[in-house]
């Protein structure tokens, strides 16, 4: 992996070829093979938080939830076009995010994880009451999006929704590669490894970290927006625990820290979930216990180090 | 790129179209439900009553062969429910959908349904929006304006002036609790008092004491089966409002699948409802008794007959229709039928069976020793009230 690193655009390369790969070896699954991708950016934007800058959340489903309500709430009553919709999310998102990390990041540990989850259930109350608004429980309705820069119609076998997100996911994957590089991203790792002596070299710690929440909580956003145009529909659920907790798993499950790692966990935890769930309706849940527990225990570092496990293994023989 | 693209789209619409053709001999129908999770008994009726269905009627209807697909849709998650329906249509090419327990999964494939022109039947979700989403859906279970409207009614009837509503602060217990006051009101009666309790409570001495020295007639309510309903009602009893008089008045809460678990307290509890497993009929009986035989475990209640009742609706469009979406829909409307819950009109225009509501009394059966939901009146052919509202 480190020597691919190394020629020029080679993960660039890879990443458009997994992604038009995909396109034709799954023409009826592009809906499934979607939401495989949303929540792709979803814990990109986790994996950015807690893998790059360590802060413990449990509740970046209240950042994706706002993007989401934003975005639909936008189309239905501004302009259903697709981008400005986007761009709202992703400020929806960010926004709260800065607000609410300016308060958060002033705790850590425990307190920091009950915090991040009370965000959460408090945005899903407020928009459980504000029935009139978001629809409740029923769900916000009427999103009805127009063409993508008013050319690709959204279409039933879902060609476009696909490329569109594909190509915000790509987008969004490169400028987190790009920040991982830069000084910023390299603080964050210093951030991650010991708060104590960035700040005895003099690195703004809490400054940096508000940034790095606020950073991912636009890119939540963006994810939450996407999920809001694709389904036309957005539900309480969005908020719910179980969003941030699954991505969380997704997350360990592939690797934190890593760019590939929350793409490999998100592939793998999806995939496994939709075979096993489409064999055995009842009783899939078991695959997928086994397979985090096999994960944490027999790879602690995620899937992303299991050619590295397997060469160890090899060389040992 | 924009050429390539709609060029695809074209031709995988074509091949959806021939596969259409070609597969008349036999007919595919998706049930989207929970199979797994907290709401997995939802899944399990369903895909039970649709057993007993094709036992008791064979899997042929008219020329056609028919097959079930069952996909698992968790809890209430749209986007969920939306691939997954979009799959059954792509790639599983599927004529007619069924199931659907939760509003916000139902409501998320309307466009889909306008698109490819597939009937929908919700075998649960009750909130009255859903069907004017799209044309294509039709519902044989049950609306909340359905049953709390003739509750009020009722109520009003039976000399009944005030009442205080209590329901969970969620979509259908405030759509319950809105045709609720709006009937009894209509009637003219007095409300004293609209509470609307958190989800997640579980101490309902506050709310009880509040009603209680409110002192109206009966209390409304409505709440999500399981925990919730036990402890208000364990609540309702241990505060004396049964002794002071105050009647409990509600819909679903004394539903079979937590019935048993009530024990005594239950007893005298008033709802109105659309089915009890009680109803004495003799279709009812063979109805339970194929159940019960062919699914030991299985309690048959709103979920059971929601599903057959689906399935007997599909079995007609097939055979009238085929593969033709709107002209099965066509065929759906109007359609009488006689049910294990009584006689049932798919009504052309709410596309909601019309149907009987029962009021019921919660007894121990003399020769089973059960608690059972008794029919103590019928609101007779009761439409979906809560249309355009």
């Amino acid at each position: 992996m480190t020597r691919l690193m190394r020629i020029p655009f080679a993960v660039e390369a890879l990443l458009i070829a997994l992604l038009v790969i995909a396109f034709f070896a799954f023409p009826y699954n592009l809906a499934f093979v979607t939401r495989i991708l949303i929540m792709v950016l979803f814990v990109l934007s986790i994996d950015l938080v807690l893998g790059f800058a360590g802060i413990a959340t449990l509740g970046q489903a209240a950042l994706y939830g706002t993007g989401a309500y934003a975005a639909g709430l936008f189309a239905v009553h501004v302009t259903a076009a697709p981008l400005p919709g986007l761009l709202i999310g992703m400020v929806a998102g960010a926004a709260l995010a800065f607000l609410s990390g300016l308060v958060l990041l002033r705790t850590k540990g425990l307190t920091l994880i009950m915090l991040t989850i009370a965000v959460a259930q408090i945005c899903q109350e407020v928009a459980n009451k504000a029935r009139d608004v978001t629809g409740g429980a029923d769900g916000l309705r009427g999103i009805r999006m127009e063409p993508v820069l008013g050319l690709f119609e959204f279409d039933f076998i879902g060609i476009t929704a696909y490329w569109y997100v594909a190509i915000v996911v790509f987008i969004v994957f490169l400028a987190l590669k790009r920040l991982a590089a830069a000084p910023l991203g390299l603080s964050l790792r210093g951030i991650h490894e010991s708060p104590e002596r960035m700040l005895a070299i003099g690195a703004p710690v809490y400054r940096r970290q508000v940034l790095a929440y606020t950073l991912g909580g636009g890119i939540a956003g963006i994810a939450g927006a996407l999920a809001a145009q694709v389904t036309q529909l957005v539900s309480l659920e969005v908020y719910s625990f179980t969003l941030s907790a699954e991505a969380l798993i997704m997350l360990i499950l592939g690797g934190t820290g890593r760019l590939w790692g929350a793409i490999v966990g998100v592939v793998l935890f999806m995939t496994v979930h939709h075979v096993a769930a489409s064999a055995d309706p009842y009783n899939w849940l078991f695959f997928i216990g086994f397979m985090v527990l096999g994960v944490v225990f027999f790879l602690p570092g995620g899937m992303i180090r299991l050619p590295q496990a397997l060469l160890r293994l090899g060389r040992q023989r | 790129m924009k050429r390539t693209i709609s060029g695809l789209s074209a031709a995988a619409m074509l091949l959806l179209g021939t596969s259409l053709g070609a597969q008349a001999d036999t007919i595919k129908v998706g049930v989207v439900a929970p199979f797994s999770g907290p709401f997995a008994l939802y899944g399990k009726q369903f895909q039970e009553a649709i057993q007993v269905y094709q036992a008791e009627h064979g899997t042929t209807a008219g020329e056609h062969e028919i097959e079930f697909i069952y996909k698992d849709s968790g809890g209430p998650n749209p986007d969920q429910a939306r691939s997954l329906t979009q799959e059954l249509l792509i790639k599983d090419r599927v004529d007619y959908l069924a199931g659907y327990v939760f509003t916000p999964n139902a409501m998320a494939v309307a466009p889909l349904l306008d698109q490819s022109e597939t009937p929908l039947v919700i075998f649960n979700a009750a909130t009255s929006a859903i069907n004017a989403q799209s044309d294509y859906y039709l519902r044989t279970s049950y609306t909340l304006w359905q049953v709390s409207m003739p509750m009020a009614e009722w109520a009003y009837d039976q000399g009944i002036r005030s009442v205080v509503t209590a329901v969970s602060d969620y979509g259908p217990g405030i759509d319950a609790e809105n045709a609720f006051v709006a009937a009894f009101q209509e009637a003219g009666g007095e409300i004293k008092d609209s509470i609307r309790m958190p989800m997640s409570t579980t101490d309902f001495t506050p709310f009880i004491q509040s009603i209680r020295d409110q002192a109206p007639d009966a209390l409304f309510t409505f709440l999500p089966g399981g925990p919730p309903t036990f402890g208000f009602t364990k609540t309702y009893n241990e505060n004396g409002l049964r002794d002071e008089g105050i009647m409990f008045l509600g819909t679903a809460e004394t539903e079979e699948s937590n019935l048993q678990a009530f024990g005594d307290a239950a007893i005298g509890l008033t709802t109105a409802y659309h089915y009890s497993a009680d109803h004495d009929s003799d279709l009812n009986r063979a109805f339970i008794a194929k159940n019960t035989e062919m699914h030991p475990d299985s309690v048959t209640n709103w979920a059971t007959i929601g599903a057959y009742d689906g399935t007997h609706l599909i079995y007609e469009m097939v055979e009238a229709a085929g593969t033709d979406g709107p002209a099965a829909i066509e065929a759906a409307k109007g359609l009488e039928w006689e049910s294990p819950r009584g006689p049932l009109v798919m009504d052309p225009e709410t596309r909601t069976v019309v149907q009987n509501v029962y009021i019921r009394e919660v007894e121990r059966d003399e020769e089973s020793g059960l608690l059972v939901n008794r029919e103590k009146g019928v609101i007779a052919t009761v439409g979906d009230l809560g249309w355009g509202k």
